[in-house]
């Protein structure tokens, strides 16, 4: 039992050491708004959104243009691996409060990117 | 927050919905049967609830996903072992749809419970989406049946497994989503023929997992899992139902 524990372990350590290379975005959720509520990043480029919710409430992140769904708990920091993404506008929001929880990620060629 | 609920019910009863009338269908589930898998999968949601805060933060912050997509690993083999008629297979089934899709819904329904401006709409639009869920899934048992005695079983059969398929859409967008997997390039763009939140796209993405933008390996995947199950099906001998039990 010992030894499946340490391996599994050690596989989730590689890994993670793997996916470290992912370039990390930060954003906030507060009072239902997505903070930055547009960020811009390099296309082509695997990146690492870290979303902290600060508010007292869940929240799901969801994005048709991402394909992307997930949770974020109150409290709580989420993390969501997104591209390489071909130049352009793709919009996210947050499903239990669509009509404020709004965003976008705009992915430009990495001369001009917000970096 | 009226429209927010009727959505967001509609959008994670209908799948739970679709599958319970295809296995109802295809497995001679009673009534009976069913409601007992609904109240277990109701509890399991509750369970899943319960504990998806804590692990979520398990493995830098990708428990959640990770249990999701073991989920959909066993409603695609369990929708599978279901078409030999196997109830328990068909009770797994159910149950893992509903842990996947229903707990999204309750932790929605007990964030915004306490609050008096949110109660009232809440309880309405889930009242809407119940009822709107509810007559379409008897609509397609009546069309289902109707098929069933006309053609027999076999495209009942291919429609669960497009549907079964679909979830493994879903397990890849979730390990794309932890980077387990790189499926995210080579996007497709349907959004000018059907975006997946019009009443036809969702409806469509609840029946067969119908994506907007999928990525072409998506594509592949859906296209060899839906082949590989529609033969594996067929090689487990599918026995006939004569006569659909549920309903009945």
């Amino acid at each position: 039992m010992n030894k499946w524990i340490l391996a599994l372990s050690m596989l989730l350590l590689c890994m993670s050491s793997w996916l470290a290379y992912a370039k990390e975005y930060k954003l906030i959720l507060k009072d239902h708004l997505f903070y930055p509520a547009e960020i811009t990043v390099p296309a082509n480029k695997k990146l690492r959104l870290v979303i902290e919710n600060q508010d007292d409430t869940p929240e799901e992140f969801d994005s048709f243009d991402l394909n992307r769904e997930k949770v974020l708990y109150p409290g709580r920091t989420s993390v969501i691996y997104i591209g390489p993404l071909s130049p352009g506008r793709y919009d996210f929001f947050g499903e239990f409060s669509p009509n404020t929880a709004r965003g976008t990620v705009v992915a430009t060629e990495v001369n001009d990117a917000d970096n | 927050m009226l429209i927010t609920s009727l959505l967001m019910s509609i959008n994670q009863l209908l799948p739970v919905v679709i599958l319970a009338v295809l296995l109802s269908l295809i497995v001679p589930l009673s009534q009976r049967q069913l409601s007992i898998y609904a109240v277990i999968g109701t509890l399991m949601s509750l369970v899943f609830v319960q504990a998806a805060a804590w692990v979520s933060q398990l493995f830098d912050h990708r428990g959640l996903e990770f249990i999701q997509m073991l989920l959909c690993i066993m409603i695609f083999v369990a929708a599978l072992m279901s078409c030999q008629q196997r109830k328990m297979a068909a009770a797994l089934a159910l149950i893992a749809t509903m842990t996947l899709y229903l707990s999204h819904y309750m932790i929605y329904l007990v964030s915004f419970w306490h609050s008096k401006d949110t109660a009232e709409p809440l309880i309405l639009g889930t009242c809407l989406g119940v009822g709107i869920c509810i007559s379409f899934g008897v609509l397609l048992f009546f069309l289902l049946e109707s098929i069933v005695r006309r053609a027999g079983v076999q495209p009942l059969v291919v429609l669960l497994a497009f549907n079964a398929t679909a979830k493994l859409l879903i397990f890849l967008d979730l390990a794309s989503q932890v980077d387990l997997l790189d499926v995210t390039s080579n996007y497709l763009d349907w959004r000018g023929f059907l975006v997946e939140n019009s009443e036809l796209g969702r409806v469509l993405k609840a029946l067969v997992g119908y994506e907007a933008t999928p990525s072409k390996t998506a594509l592949w995947v859906y296209v060899i899992a839906a082949v590989v199950f529609i033969a594996l099906a067929r090689v487990l001998k599918i026995k006939k139902t004569e006569e659909p039990v549920c309903g009945s």
